[in-house]
């Protein structure tokens, strides 16, 4: 089954990647196991953020770039304006990443 | 269920960690210890870098111990588990004591090296006691004071071997035999193999040439390249080491995105092509090469905004996005299950309605 990997670039993502990189370099993990553990958080991800979350967001901002390659969207907002539940968020700049949901229910 | 960005990420960890168990504790894995280490480093890190608040709840999921555990989990080697991964020292290798009687699936065999020869891959019709008795026996012989009497009932040799001719002295152990010096010496156990006829071997490609001797009464194979072989490796001549950059295609198989984490394996002396760091990876189309394209002007200032963004992380937003649509200059965009990181927090959404203006 495939997997979306873009959510190892998240926070959670990066800190397994980095202790999965430690472990293999000091051998006490085989890269083959490394790389199961990083599937398997692929799907615990997705699965979680379906499942676990009902938080609804609103994203408004000036769309500086935009780029559709592999069926993966990325935006890059200036000016963006974050409207999460009852509160607000203001960046300057961010990236959205977006992979076509489609892809896992083929 | 957990409503918090914190508890999802712990629910998340101990689901992670809870389906991987089996393919630690089976099949000659890791074993658990391992895995609760890797629980206790990720979520270490994930608590240094602000997204995890301790302390955390177990309650969701009990981790069973088993009362026998570490016998029963290496069924390769019967052997203590932390015991598995220590570098041979000289002790381990070449120990003071005088040649032990071998008993079939010794425990102590997997000491002497971490490669698991497997008892299958030669058989000794002469002797009872396993293959892998003989290659501790051709060890210990090695440090210990030569005596071919001692090693003929073990001989084993895939070959006919000449009964004994009364030499006893070994020339061939001077050149080979050389006392390790505590370093990782996986790869110094295949020129130790002088004795017995037989290499184990674990990779599939050969290694260099083997010159076989038959000199008194021991059938030695030396090999003819001096240079120490990585035992990870499989290099197919002395002198032409190939390794053909980053190790699995699995990773790049399963790609999905245009970011491709590629894993490398242990750093080997032949690797060239490293993948860059995770925390290095760009984007695999980035923004300056757009802009060189398009305008000059907007090139400067996004230089600017990015070098400034650098001390914050990045605002990035991951998700999956059911629509895009664009009616002249604006955009529409229907994402769900994401994470956002912005403003140095983390925030999760199942559904997200993105309006832009291009």
């Amino acid at each position: 089954m495939a997997t979306f990997e873009l959510y190892r670039r998240s926070t959670i993502g990066m800190c397994l990647t980095e202790t999965l990189d430690e472990m293999v370099q000091s051998g006490t993990l085989s890269p083959e196991l490394a790389i199961q553990v990083l599937v398997q958080f692929d799907k615990s991800m997705t699965e979680a953020l379906e499942s676990q979350v009902k938080t609804k967001v609103s994203i408004k901002g000036h769309l500086h770039t935009y780029r559709f390659c592999d069926n993966v969207w990325t935006f890059i907002l200036q000016d963006a304006m974050f409207k999460i539940d009852d509160r607000q968020e203001n960046v300057s700049r961010v990236k959205i990443v977006a992979c076509d949901s489609k892809l896992l229910t083929q | 269920m957990a409503t918090t960005t914190s508890g999802v990420y712990i629910h998340v960890i101990e689901d992670v960690v809870s389906k991987v168990r089996e393919e630690f504790i089976n099949n000659g894995g890791p074993g658990e210890s391992v895995l609760s280490e890797l629980q206790g480093i990720w979520e270490t890190k994930m608590m240094q870098a602000g997204v995890l608040s301790g302390p955390i709840d177990r309650s969701l999921v009990q981790r069973p111990t088993p009362g026998g555990g570490p016998l029963t989990h290496d069924l390769n080697v019967p052997y203590e588990g932390t015991e598995e991964y220590e570098t041979p020292t000289a002790e381990m290798l070449f120990p003071p004591t005088p040649l032990q009687t071998p008993l079939p699936g010794t425990a102590d065999n997997s000491s002497l090296y971490n490669i698991p020869t497997g008892s299958s891959d030669y058989n000794t019709p002469g002797t009872e006691n396993g293959s892998n008795a003989d290659t501790e026996s051709m060890l210990f012989i090695a440090a210990t004071a030569f005596s071919m009497d001692k090693l003929n009932p073990r001989l084993d040799v895939n070959v006919a071997y000449e009964p004994e001719r009364g030499n006893s002295n070994p020339q061939f152990t001077q050149d080979l035999f050389v006392p390790p010096s505590g370093k990782r010496k996986r790869d110094d156990s295949s020129a130790q193999y002088q004795n017995g006829g037989y290499i184990p071997q674990q990779d599939g490609a050969r290694d260099a040439m083997p010159k076989a001797n038959l000199d008194g009464n021991a059938f030695c194979i030396t090999f003819v390249s001096d240079r120490k072989v990585p035992r990870d490796f499989t290099c197919s001549s002395s002198n032409i080491p190939q390794v053909d950059g980053p190790m699995p295609d699995a990773y790049d198989e399963m790609l999905s995105t245009p970011n491709i984490y590629s894993y490398q394996g242990p750093a080997e002396d032949f690797n060239d092509a490293r993948t860059p760091a995770p925390n290095e990876i760009q984007t695999s189309t980035p923004v300056a090469v757009q802009n060189d394209i398009i305008e000059d002007d907007d090139d400067d200032e996004l230089d600017d905004l990015e070098s400034g963004e650098d001390m914050n992380t990045q605002h990035l937003v991951l998700a999956q996005f059911d629509k895009v649509t664009r009616t002249k200059s604006r955009w529409k965009c229907n994402l769900k299950n994401g994470i956002m990181h912005i403003n140095d927090k983390d925030i999760l959404f199942n559904k997200a309605l993105g309006e832009f203006d291009f």
